[in-house]
């Protein structure tokens, strides 16, 4: 049964709106370009609510789709933007049992750890081992190493986590601007090592995420994953770090060119003592620096949150945020004009969100012929779009779906930098790109016997550590890299083996972590078209293009897809009556089909 | 987690929807021949005044080991804080200046005596960052405690080539792309096996799907560009398979990971591949020497030097040792005393080289105090960017550094 993913307002236009699916790709007329009046009555219809539901969300099913068009354009924006007025049913991260007693706060680094435990006999909740025994600091290297790796590994649990709500919600705007403030306020946790802060951190910007922008930036200021990722624990105020000021003003503000470096000393100056214990923002009065700061002309005592609001009051900020925001959403061009316009509704609305994306959403410049079926997809949305285009009730796990978008170049919670993700053309390669469709092959015809889950297996070197362990080699020879001669090494006596440890970290992990259940999709493509009524080869093809692609294809690439699925059917019709429940030979033609159509080079395009 | 189904659809439906299956992957229809591609020239570029001038990055991953690399054996301090890891002074291949070459390096051993090798002291940033992710992203974006969302060499395509210029700007050999090579104009080509570079599928799907990746002229310029991006993907897997398969060399370039990078380098340029910038990485973390570093550091370090030394012996033997220059860096160096498991953890400052017919060899900058250390590390000596703005202004003869390494950094004088 297909999701019933919009409050319809009109549900019994569905069946009606079913019946008569139209071709994928008509825009508005050229001169909507840049074009900020709002779209009226009279031009909405399927194909604008099919561009709004694939930008404002993740796409859809052909019902999701329907529904919108059903609406005004006013309601339709409006069901998205207001999201709040749908209830969230979801269940929220079941976290993994990892974090113990005393791992906090956890030290920075395996050299920290170790100097701790020297220093005080324990470290993480574990002691030493006592005197006379070798490799005494070992349980303690282990217990760090089994930090970073259940971290590790649940970070990419809570990554599924997410994908699957990106799936199933039926708020998709909400998960489409958390994705987008994650990018906008890169944190990534390959420098954090704390899934428990990375999923406070989604948490705090699925809040805020349609509400203010103030209140937003505010929270990613006191975010204790962004505190870690930006070292802001040592900006002090004998040692100011210039981190925090230059992001704030350079990448979540206010951008290049409107702030001088005086200003980020500045700024870095106010925010001195702003860390955190833990999970908890903490602001330490014996760090802050205190005295007056000179900050865009204006001289005073300014705390961070004098900070804030004198960053807020400039233009170039509301501008800022609003055309960054249209560049995830619209395009990736806009004119100084639509900047300025944009930012005055942001700046008006004291930078509450709503207005600005509800202005977006209903522009004729949105529905444009330079706006439409023009972006490409992040990984993330690749993958998300396409499963809920195909109806699917949960994210399937085989293939791994982190694996799928980092293939891509995209990992959620470790975009690159604290820049985030470039988007837009960058995320093509010609190998990236073939690589686009080799993944639905896996998707499509899922190897289940040699899928290794990721969460599971020791990768690399450790891989080699643990079948020498198994063959009965010391410690020392089996953390030697190469020749055969290290299984005579004698073992060492060392304070700890740092390889060893990894290996442990991995043990250990693997101890406690739950597991990610693994299942590949639950695909019935020969159902998904009954409903359709398509059952020639043509009709068929026309089917899948108006379900999948935002351009409508030439007529020589609708025809190799037409004598490819004849070929493979080995007929012009889909038996009605398949010989045998759940036919695997059209299914498999059906899916061989469904593989070249998200394999082409206008599937990348929402 | 890289799942690769080539299974076809028969072997699919004999064992069922979700069951196993292997069948072997079949050649790709080509819309066109490669050679045609290769003649064509990359046009559209500021770096015209030395055309034929080709730049090879190499990553060592890991963090490598500088002062075993470049040794300075004439420094008493090196014995005290290397006990056990020190290489002792008759073994040491002996440069100038009390400093020389990890025994293992015989291959650079041999460019540094014929002047065409380059070693540059210190090599590093402020305020290092001793996390591999971190301190790698900082060396690839050149941005360091900061970031950006294009990688160093991206935004010298995107600077030096006009943003419509045809064909492979950047070639990227790797598993995954360098984020050095993000570029917002021109998509690097990436592979690591040359066979990779194709769509997977049975014969039928194959065939389908060469004609759905056609170049095609459109309104929509993103389609415009994927279109082209899908045929130059299929046109330039054919390209390199046919180099690799076309090329054949006496020259050794060793084991280990650069030689195959290397070899394939060389090949596309002994096919006349216009492109101007390649980047390739020694991957895996190799360098990364924790425990018991003697052997594998010696036998990473040869395997470098030997692979350097044979792409450049290569590439006199077709002609073109004049037009390639290799530079190489790592993340960061190792701690400066050695660690109680034979290994040495993350450090900071370390030596970058840069090797070539062109280069004028010899020693760049000051090697770094053993005694004067920040929290037992190396203070830099060399800003890493000045080497980046050596390659760029000096080499390629692309003279606006400062826009694409984000400041101004004096080049080093190193090329003719």
């Amino acid at each position: 049964m297909p999701r019933n993913s919009f409050p319809a307002l009109l549900v019994f236009l569905l069946v009606a709106a079913a019946a008569a699916i139209a071709h994928a790709g008509q825009a508005g007329p050229a001169v909507w370009t840049d074009d900020l009046t709002n779209i009226g009555q009279a031009d909405w219809d399927r194909d604008k609510a099919a561009h709004l539901v694939e930008r404002a969300g993740f796409g859809g099913t052909p019902e999701d789709i329907d529904s919108l068009a059903a609406m005004t354009p006013a309601e339709a924006v409006s069901a998205l933007v207001q999201f709040q007025r749908t209830p969230d049913t979801l269940e929220a991260f079941d976290a993994s049992p990892i974090w113990e007693m005393g791992m906090d706060p956890f030290p920075k680094s395996r050299a920290e750890a170790v100097r701790i435990a020297r220093e005080t006999g324990q470290s993480m909740g574990v002691a030493m081992l006592p005197e006379g025994e070798s490799r005494r600091l070992q349980p303690v290297v282990n217990q760090f190493f089994y930090g970073l790796r259940s971290n590790a590994i649940e970070t990419q649990r809570l990554a599924s986590w997410w994908g699957d709500r990106m799936l199933r919600t039926t708020r998709p705007l909400e998960e489409k601007l958390t994705l987008f403030w994650h990018g906008h306020f890169s944190t990534g946790n390959t420098k954090v090592r704390d899934t428990r802060m990375m999923e406070q951190q989604n948490e705090m910007l699925r809040a805020h995420a349609n509400g203010s922008f103030r209140d937003l930036l505010l929270g990613i200021l006191r975010d204790p994953a962004m505190l870690v990722y930006l070292d802001n624990g040592e900006n002090i105020k004998d040692h100011p770090n210039e981190n925090f000021g230059r992001e704030l003003l350079e990448l979540f503000t206010m951008g290049v060119g409107n702030y001088t470096e005086h200003d980020i000393r500045e700024a870095s100056r106010a925010f001195t003592g702003w860390t955190n214990d833990v999970l908890e923002f903490e602001f330490d009065p014996d760090q802050h620096d205190f005295r007056t700061k000179t900050f865009l002309g204006e001289t005073g005592e300014f705390n961070g949150e004098d900070i804030v609001e004198l960053i807020l009051a400039a233009d170039a900020t509301a501008e800022f945020v609003a055309a960054k925001l249209y560049r995830y959403f619209v395009r990736d061009e806009l004119t100084d004009r639509t900047q300025a316009a944009l930012g005055a509704t942001l700046r008006g609305a004291n930078y509450e969100l709503a207005p600005l994306l509800t202005q977006i959403f209903l522009s004729r410049d949105f529905y444009s012929p330079t706006s439409v079926a023009t972006q490409i997809k992040s990984p993330v949305h690749l993958v998300i779009s396409t499963y809920r285009k195909l109806g699917l009730a949960t994210l399937p796990t085989v293939p791994d779906f982190n694996g799928l978008t980092a293939r891509l170049g995209q990992t959620l919670f470790n975009p690159p930098n604290v820049a985030g993700w470039a988007g837009g053309r960058t995320w093509v390669t010609p190998g990236s790109l073939l690589d686009r469709g080799n993944l639905f092959r896996a998707v499509l015809f899922p190897d289940t016997d040699s899928f290794y889950p990721p969460d599971r297996v020791v990768p690399g070197i450790y891989a080699s550590v643990a079948r020498r362990l198994e063959q009965g080699m010391n410690i020392t020879a089996a953390t030697q890299t190469g020749d055969a001669e290290s299984s005579r090494l004698a073992d060492r006596d060392e304070d700890y083996n740092t390889r060893y440890g990894g290996y442990m970290g991995y043990v250990m992990a693997f101890d406690r972590l739950i597991p990610v259940p693994r299942h590949a999709p639950d695909l019935d493509l020969a159902q998904l078209l009954a409903g359709s009524g398509a059952r020639d080869v043509e009709a068929i093809v026309d089917h899948f293009f108006a379900r999948f692609l935002r351009v409508t294809p030439r007529a020589d690439e609708r025809r190799v897809l037409v004598d490819f699925l004849r070929s493979e059917l080995g007929s012009d019709y889909l038996a009605a009556e398949p010989a045998q429940p759940g036919d695997p030979a059209a299914e498999a033609a059906l899916r061989g089909l469904l593989y070249l159509v998200l394999s082409m080079p206008e599937y990348q395009l929402a | 987690m890289i799942i690769k189904c080539n299974c076809s659809r028969r072997d699919f439906l004999r064992r069922g929807l979700y069951g196993i299956g292997v069948g072997a992957g079949l050649p790709t229809i080509l819309s066109r021949t490669s050679a045609a591609l290769t003649a064509q020239a990359l046009g559209g570029t500021s770096m015209a005044a030395n055309p034929d001038r080709i730049m090879v990055v190499v990553e060592l991953s890991g963090g490598n080991d500088g002062l075993n690399t470049v040794v300075p054996f004439g420094n008493d301090e090196y014995y005290r804080v290397r006990p056990n890891l020190g290489i002792r002074e008759p073994d040491v291949i002996k440069a100038e200046d009390g400093l020389g070459f990890h025994p293992a390096m015989v291959g650079f051993e041999r460019l540094y005596k014929d002047g065409n090798m380059a070693v540059i002291h210190g090599c590093g940033y402020e305020n290092p960052s001793l996390s591999h992710f971190s301190s790698m992203g900082y060396w690839h974006s050149a941005v360091p405690n900061g970031g950006d969302p294009l990688g160093w060499v991206g935004r010298l395509a995107d600077g030096a080539y006009d943003h419509d210029a045809q064909g492979n700007v950047i070639v990227n050999i790797g598993r995954r792309q360098a984020m050095a090579v993000r570029s917002r104009h021109h998509p690097p080509l990436v592979f690591s096996d040359p066979s990779s570079l194709r769509r997977d599928g049975d014969q039928e799907e194959q065939a389908a799907l060469a004609a759905l990746s056609e170049a095609r002229p459109s309104e929509n310029s993103a389609l415009q560009f994927l279109t082209a991006t899908a045929q130059n993907a299929i046109e330039s897997g054919a390209i390199v398979r046919d180099a690799a398969a076309a090329y054949h060399t006496p020259v050794d370039y060793g084991i280990g990971g650069l030689s195959g990078p290397l070899r394939r380098v060389a090949a596309l340029v002994a096919a006349e591949l216009p492109t101007r910038l390649y980047y390739v990485s020694y991957a895996g973390n190799s360098f990364d020497t924790h425990v018991h570093q003697a052997d594998p550091h010696a036998r990473l370090l040869a395997y470098t030097a030997d692979a350097v030394n044979g792409f450049v012996e290569d590439l006199k033997r077709i002609g073109r040792a004049k037009d390639v220059a290799v530079m190489m860096f790592t993340e960061f160096g190792r701690r400066v005393e050695e660690n109680a498991s034979l290994g040495t953890d993350h450090g900071t400052a370390t030596p970058m080289f840069v090797a070539g017919a062109g280069v004028t060899g010899g020693m760049y900058g000051r090697h770094p105090s053993l005694t004067d250390l920040d929290d037992g590390n190396l203070k830099m000596t060399t800003d890493f960017r000045r080497v980046y703005a050596t390659m760029i202004d000096e080499w390629l003869g692309y003279k606006a550094t400062a826009p694409i390494l984000k400041g101004s950094f004096e080049p080093l004088g190193m090329f003719a």
